[in-house]
């Protein structure tokens, strides 16, 4: 639309002008001329881009609109994406403000749970993956405790636990016994210590061995030395760093 | 820390922990558990999948949140930081030991929790020493110890009463319990535990109300106020 009556103006222009130019002038408004209508052109250009920007956009969201609550929230965690938070927070607001009018009977108190829930969903985005589950399971369980939280405050409980405590995912690495755990790591320094006192070539088949994770062929092959050598070289280096470590053979 | 546990809590009370239903001190009990347990954090798993599509099915009805107000809302939290996956504050804490003349415990991720500020024993009649949590207002919570050779006075309990084993064993008069084990004492139920080996249990005296249904249970006042006198008595 702009385009099209700057066109128009400018063409006016050209004839007002034709009426009263003397002969230099023309050369020069020739000149002119083509200047406004490349602007002209870019301008009718960019108002297409403009368009086309639109469109893109009602398309994002559409698809947005079609994506499934995983990817959304693996969007939200991955690149901040607000467009496929919008669209969380349009499938699962209703729903958790229905959940705290449910629980807590009084809308002022669900509305802010909706508020808290959909702050903590954003935040905790990027810790969410697919080994966690369904994403409607993962924030259901982030309502449970916010709700849980609510209501001991409602009671006036003592502080000090939360829900996050209570329904943490059990770690693994409790099953670990931290001593145990903390010798590993003292021997595992203690090794990489030793290991540089090893000689090179001896060094050499460790890791390719044990940090590359090659079978002993492969690893004869890509150090270019025969499997025999390597097997003795890597007997010779697994009992001097058994020796270092004080470890019986 | 998983072990073979032969006491578990019912599918009602993980079902009830799972939907968030349950009183602090029992779901602490829960919790505990289930960091020995990997057949009831299955249960756990399966309850809040099945909560939350019944949860997403549901329609709201008419009166949502205040949609309008969204993209301020919207403007407003996407403003905020994330939170950085593997950082300090997401790495799960240190475990806690409690410590007793005849041995240290490394307590569950929750009891840990629970117990980081230390707690204070008492003692009582027969080896018995107890460390009471302040947790729960509706639930009275402790850490009890029992000394080997110890036995518990013989008694009976207004609600429910529930004993995790931590380290140790102990028995009574229905079976014999080990790290893990999740027992249950009704109200009507008499018993008289007692630990050859000695023994560390977190327990709880819930409210008789436990098991009737959702929020129903916070219209029975009267006896609520029965068994907050009773606690109060104990004391």
């Amino acid at each position: 639309m702009q385009a099209a009556w700057i066109t128009d103006f400018f063409a006016d222009r050209v004839i007002h002008l034709d009426e009263t130019a003397v002969v230099k002038d023309m050369h020069q408004l020739s000149a002119s001329y083509d200047r406004f209508r490349m602007s002209a052109k870019d301008l009718a250009h960019g108002g297409d881009r403009v368009q086309e920007r639109q469109t893109r956009a009602t398309v994002v969201k559409q698809v947005a609109m079609e994506r499934d609550d995983e990817s959304l929230l693996i969007a939200v965690g991955n690149s901040q994406d607000r467009e496929a938070f919008n669209v969380l927070f349009h499938r699962f607001g209703s729903k958790i403000f229905a959940l705290g009018m449910k629980i807590t009977r009084n809308e002022q108190l669900a509305n802010d749970l909706v508020q808290e829930a959909m702050l903590i969903i954003w935040q905790k985005a990027p810790l969410y993956d697919l080994d966690k589950g369904s994403a409607q399971t993962w924030i259901f369980t982030l309502v449970r405790n916010r709700c849980f939280d609510i209501l001991r405050k409602l009671k006036r409980q003592p502080d000090g636990i939360s829900a996050d405590d209570i329904y943490a995912e059990t770690e693994l690495e409790l099953s670990v016994d931290p001593e145990q755990q903390q010798a590993a790591e003292i021997q595992l320094e203690q090794i990489q210590q030793y290991f540089g006192q090893l000689p090179a070539p001896q060094q050499q088949v460790i890791e390719y061995v044990f940090m590359r994770d090659l079978t002993h062929q492969e690893a004869a092959q890509q150090l270019n030395i025969p499997l025999g050598t390597l097997k003795s070289r890597l007997r010779l280096a697994l009992s001097k760093l058994r020796d270092f470590i004080g470890v019986e053979q | 820390m998983t072990t073979q546990t032969n006491h578990h809590p019912s599918q009602d009370l993980l079902k009830t922990f799972s939907e968030g239903q349950l009183s602090t001190g029992m779901s602490i009990a829960i919790s505990a558990h289930l960091d020995y347990c990997s057949s009831c954090r299955q249960s756990v798993e399966v309850y809040e999948s099945e909560l939350a599509s019944e949860w997403v099915a549901t329609d709201p009805g008419a009166d949502g949140p205040q949609l309008s107000e969204s993209n301020i809302l919207m403007d407003r939290i996407t403003s905020q930081p994330q939170v950085v996956p593997i950082t300090q504050a997401t790495r799960p804490r240190r475990p806690v030991e409690l410590h007793m003349h005849e041995r240290s415990v490394r307590l569950p991720g929750v009891l840990s929790r629970v117990a980081e500020k230390g707690v204070v024993w008492k003692k009582l009649a027969g080896g018995i020493n107890t460390a009471k949590l302040t947790l729960d207002r509706d639930a009275q919570c402790d850490f009890m110890y029992m000394k080997p050779g110890s036995q518990a006075p013989r008694h009976t309990h207004r609600g429910l009463e529930v004993t995790l084993v931590l380290d140790g064993t102990f028995e009574d008069e229905l079976g014999e319990y080990r790290p893990g084990d999740f027992v249950l004492r009704e109200s009507t139920q008499v018993h008289t535990p007692r630990s050859d080996e000695g023994c560390l249990c977190y327990s709880v005296l819930d409210s008789p109300l436990l098991f009737t249904s959702g929020w129903s249970r916070l219209l029975n006042p009267f006896q609520r106020l029965l068994f907050n006198r009773q606690l109060r008595h104990s004391h």
